[in-house]
């Protein structure tokens, strides 16, 4: 949350930090000594104590995470010399020194989402020192605004279960209880539910499958009835030459008189022989 | 029956007055971040009452010092108990490590912190100081001059516990900032 940065003499700020070292120290590491944290009791009663930091102590960095150390309301100095091989700089002291009720806030980043009819926000993770003021509502005229505080960090919240063609608005302002200071409230952003169609869609899909039933199930019923039928007791189709069309009389009649033809014709075949 | 009805209103004003002057005391705390103090003392607590050579002697807490202060007192001896910790507890106790010495300070720095707000309640005249808050604190810097100055810093160090929780109780039931 606090950080400390150093600006190193003879750099250009733009160029990377190691190169612009070559340049000014000819060596390829520049060793920081520990930023000390000067507090206010230790410069009311112990002046001559320095604490060093709880992060860079030493470092290698030209900054600093100091979060740590500035823990009551109170100014601190700080102060940081620069270390290489066996030679050592001037202390450099922060001026003036730093109080974090002087910190300005800005406004959390916000994802809002929604899920179903839910109205989900999710804010961005700044540590445990922060809490989210989250301010919702309803657009519409003479809408009330919900607040709720959000304690939990980078994980989505559940808000509030939307009614349906509504329109609902999210804002999220910064809280840190150790400075009891706010940011300013985030942009609103908004979130749109859609119209209930998939009732409608549903009772149309129900009628075409219903209308679908009552076509295809009878149909089913009776090309199952003709195959059964079909293989159980199958109607054999006699040709024309084998249809019966005369009485059983008159084929009896024919008959016989098939065979009197036949006979004379064997009598027939034993002259043949004689001869 | 009149006797009896002026001692009821005399009792209801002097409850009514101990409640102005217990909220007096909430209203004072109520931006203090409390817990990241005892979170720190926390860390410590171990180490330094390890080093405590007369654990049989207490320094806050002879005879419920402490918890037998009345509601109207509390402002008064914790603005006291304040300073005890920071023009002498803290100065005399002499640490070596710079880990134990990074709490210390922040402890003391939140507590000077905490003698700030309570001043501003005090210019408003919502911290007054009586007899019994006095006594108190005289009871505990006898206590303290009893002993080697330096046992008597880590004994008092030690104890810190015991005075956050009674700030805590007292404390208690205070809105969020």
């Amino acid at each position: 949350m606090f950080q400390v940065k150093l600006s190193l003499p003879n750099t250009d700020p733009h160029e990377d930090s190691r190169r612009n070292l070559d340049k000014s120290y000819h060596v390829a590491f520049l060793h920081l000594d520990s930023m000390f944290a000067h507090r206010e009791y230790e410069s009311l009663y112990m002046s001559h104590i320095w604490i060093p930091s709880s992060r860079c102590s030493p470092t290698t960095v030209p900054e600093c995470d100091v979060t740590d150390d500035i823990t009551a309301t109170v100014p601190y100095n700080l102060r940081v010399r620069a270390i290489l091989g066996s030679q050592t700089s001037a202390w450099s002291i922060l001026k003036p020194p730093f109080n974090r009720n002087s910190t300005i806030l800005t406004p959390p980043g916000m994802e809002v989402t929604k899920d179903g009819f839910h109205l989900v926000v999710k804010l961005e993770d700044l540590g445990p020192q922060f809490e989210f003021l989250v301010a919702y509502w309803r657009r519409e005229p003479g809408a009330k605004e919900h607040v709720k505080i959000v304690r939990s960090r980078g994980v989505p919240v559940h808000l509030e279960t939307m009614e349906p063609a509504a329109v609902y608005c999210v804002k999220a302002q910064t809280f840190v209880k150790a400075i009891g200071r706010h940011s300013t409230f985030s942009q609103a952003e908004c979130v749109k539910v859609q119209e209930e169609t998939l009732p409608l869609a549903l009772a149309l899909f129900a009628f075409v499958g219903f209308m679908l039933i009552l076509v295809v199930v009878p149909l089913s019923i009776w090309k199952t009835g003709r195959l059964l039928r079909y293989s159980c007791c199958p109607v054999v189709v006699l040709p024309d030459t084998l249809k019966i069309t005369n009485s059983p009389q008159k084929l009896i009649s024919c008959r016989r008189e098939d065979v009197e033809a036949c006979a004379t014709t064997v009598l027939s075949s034993e002259e043949l022989f004689r001869t | 029956m009149k006797a009896q009805r002026a001692s009821l209103w005399f009792l209801g004003t002097v409850f009514l007055l101990s409640a102005v002057h217990a909220r007096g005391l909430r209203r004072c705390l109520i931006a203090m971040d409390m817990r990241h103090i005892g979170e720190s003392f926390q860390q410590i607590k171990g180490t330094i009452q390890a080093k405590d050579t007369f654990p049989n002697v207490t320094i806050l807490s002879t005879s419920g010092t402490l918890h037998s202060i009345k509601p109207l007192d509390v402002c008064c001896v914790t603005k006291n108990l304040l300073a005890f910790y920071v023009d002498r507890v803290f100065k005399d106790h002499q640490e070596l490590s710079p880990q134990i010495l990074r709490k210390i300070s922040s402890i003391a720095n939140s507590f000077l912190y905490m003698q700030k707000v309570l001043q501003q309640c005090q210019e408003q005249r919502l911290c007054h100081c009586g007899q019994e808050a006095a006594n108190a604190t005289r009871i505990i810097h006898d206590n303290y001059n009893q002993l080697e100055v330096r046992s008597a810093a880590l004994k008092s160090l030690g104890e810190l516990d015991v005075f956050l929780a009674w700030i805590d109780k007292n404390h208690q039931g205070t809105p969020a900032a």
